[in-house]
């Protein structure tokens, strides 16, 4: 069942941000996504993060969140933090597998702030600049 | 102790019922909002109903010896009541809620208290989001022509301010005994603003992250102690408030009935075996991340009717703190389990830029 793989996942997210900064998080939602573009991917919405903990511990919390992804069959290709715009509360992290329409957009910014609500820890760039009709496969679980 | 239970009401009537059918003789009075379109609320609605849906409800809660009461508590309109077509909106909306037969209306604008009082049957009651701390702004509130004031909660373990507020009016006061909110709240008057927009009249702001709300809960998380800094009462501490008034409010009109009966139980019986997070209105996420064992927190009273609140002098909430929470980890599996504050974070952590360690709580 996915929602037992959820479950589970949910739980190690927040372990292991626990062991990290050595405080509670709270992941209080994790949810598999599917759009209409193509774009899929999994949300942990969080409680108790901000973006300073994110700059100090991104080395280890981008190879877990890796880590994490694959466990799911989700290509770990795009991960980002969703920030409550112009403050420093991250509000969730998102692994996004892009669609063809939506990578450009992503691709083509510079820096990890492309916007004031999006922190990006890791964009796979494609050969090619990722232009194209063909939707991206989705993830399996 | 023989006590008058204001209990919330998530607007539905089937809702209604449920509560009166299994607590009805413990409750005094329920609430529950009105509708947004007129003025809004302090808090978010799970139901917005009609005139005919509260007459209806009003006259089922009568016939079983329950008062009504709807709530009107935006702590800003904008302005919109002083306008000519605002002030006769509002004003017929009291009118229609008065011939419904409706008992009180909180509200929470002074201008609002002082019409009601001239104008209608019903009695207005001050809301916490009057937030009436001092005797001053209770004799100001009653001299509107107040029935009933409720006491901001920031005061509820200042007994010398409580007692003087109720030596200085002859209305009811009201004690709000489950808030969650954080003591000394610097979001308050910005969040509960927001709420009265967002849950008011159109246009509604269409809005993506409640930020107080988020950063209350981050503060929290990082901090328990702030948890039982709260100035709720539990249920087995009401008696200590007898000598203040015998009337006490449940919140929680946005949860459900079973929630809400939860709690009617609890303060019927002043007594509680359980997570103290259950009965908190809010914050609600955070039941899933503590618990905090009501019993744990036994005679802690004794300390807060004295309380100085100078936390940094003092210590005794961080180290009740240490004690009494702790925290879910493995949530939702077959491993879930309870562990000590102090375990995740007691040993604190090394600041890589200044090499401090900071111990939370």
């Amino acid at each position: 069942m996915i929602t037992e793989k959820l479950l589970e996942t949910r739980s190690d997210i927040e372990n292991n941000m626990r062991t990290l900064l050595g405080r509670p998080v709270m992941v209080t939602e994790l949810d598999a996504f599917a759009l209409p573009c193509g774009c899929n991917g999994i949300t942990a919405n969080l409680r108790g993060l901000e973006l300073d903990d994110i700059e100090i511990f991104e080395e280890q919390m981008l190879a877990h969140f890796k880590e994490v992804a694959l466990r799911l069959g989700i290509p770990p290709s795009f991960i980002f933090a969703r920030l409550v715009p112009g403050s420093s509360v991250v509000a969730a992290i998102n692994w996004r597998v892009l669609c063809d329409r939506c990578y450009p957009e992503f691709a083509r910014t510079h820096g990890k702030m492309p916007r004031p609500d999006i922190y990006i820890m890791h964009l796979e760039r494609r050969k090619g600049g990722g232009r194209g009709t063909k939707k991206m496969r989705s993830g399996r679980m | 102790m023989k006590k008058r239970l204001y209990v919330p009401h998530p607007g539905h009537f089937d809702g209604l019922k449920k509560l009166i059918s299994d607590a009805g003789k413990d409750i005094y009075s329920v609430f529950m909002a009105g509708s947004p379109d007129f003025v809004g609320t302090g808090r978010s609605n799970l139901a917005a109903p009609e005139i005919a849906d509260i007459r209806e409800q009003t006259e089922y809660a009568h016939r079983n010896g329950v008062n009504m009461e709807i709530v009107l508590n935006s702590s800003c309109m904008g302005g919109r009541h002083l306008t000519p077509e605002g002030f006769n909106l509002i004003y017929r909306y009291l009118g229609e809620l008065d011939s419904c037969g409706v008992d009180t209306t909180v509200v929470a604008d002074p201008y609002l208290v002082e019409v009601i009082a001239k104008d209608f049957e019903m009695k207005p009651v001050v809301s916490v989001l009057s937030f009436v701390n001092s005797p001053e702004k209770a004799i100001f509130y009653e001299d509107l022509g107040a029935s009933s004031i409720v006491v901001d909660p920031d005061v509820h373990r200042h007994f010398d301010v409580l007692n003087a507020i109720r030596d200085s009016v002859d209305c009811e006061i009201k004690l709000l005994v489950n808030e969650g909110c954080l003591y000394q709240c610097p979001f308050r008057y910005a969040h509960f603003n927001f709420f009265s927009h967002a849950f008011g009249p159109h246009p509604r702001p269409n809005v993506l992250d409640d930020y107080y709300y988020e950063r209350c809960i981050l503060a929290r998380i990082k901090n328990p102690r702030l948890i039982i800094t709260s100035p709720w009462i539990r249920p087995e501490d009401i008696h200590e408030y007898a000598g203040i008034t015998d009337v006490f409010k449940i919140g929680g009109r946005t949860h459900y009935t079973n929630w809400i009966l939860n709690c009617v139980e609890a303060y019927t019986n002043e007594s509680y075996d359980g997570n103290l997070m259950d009965l908190l209105d809010c914050p609600k996420d955070l039941k899933d991340l503590y618990y905090i064992s009501n019993r744990d927190l036994d005679g802690a009273i004794d300390q807060w009717k004295t309380c100085g609140t100078v936390c940094v002098d003092c210590g005794f909430c961080r180290d009740l703190t240490e004690t009494a929470v702790k925290v879910y980890t493995g949530g939702g599996t077959e491993s879930e389990t309870l562990v000590e504050w102090s375990e995740i974070a007691g040993a604190g952590v090394t600041n890589r830029i200044t090499g401090k360690t900071v111990v939370h709580a």
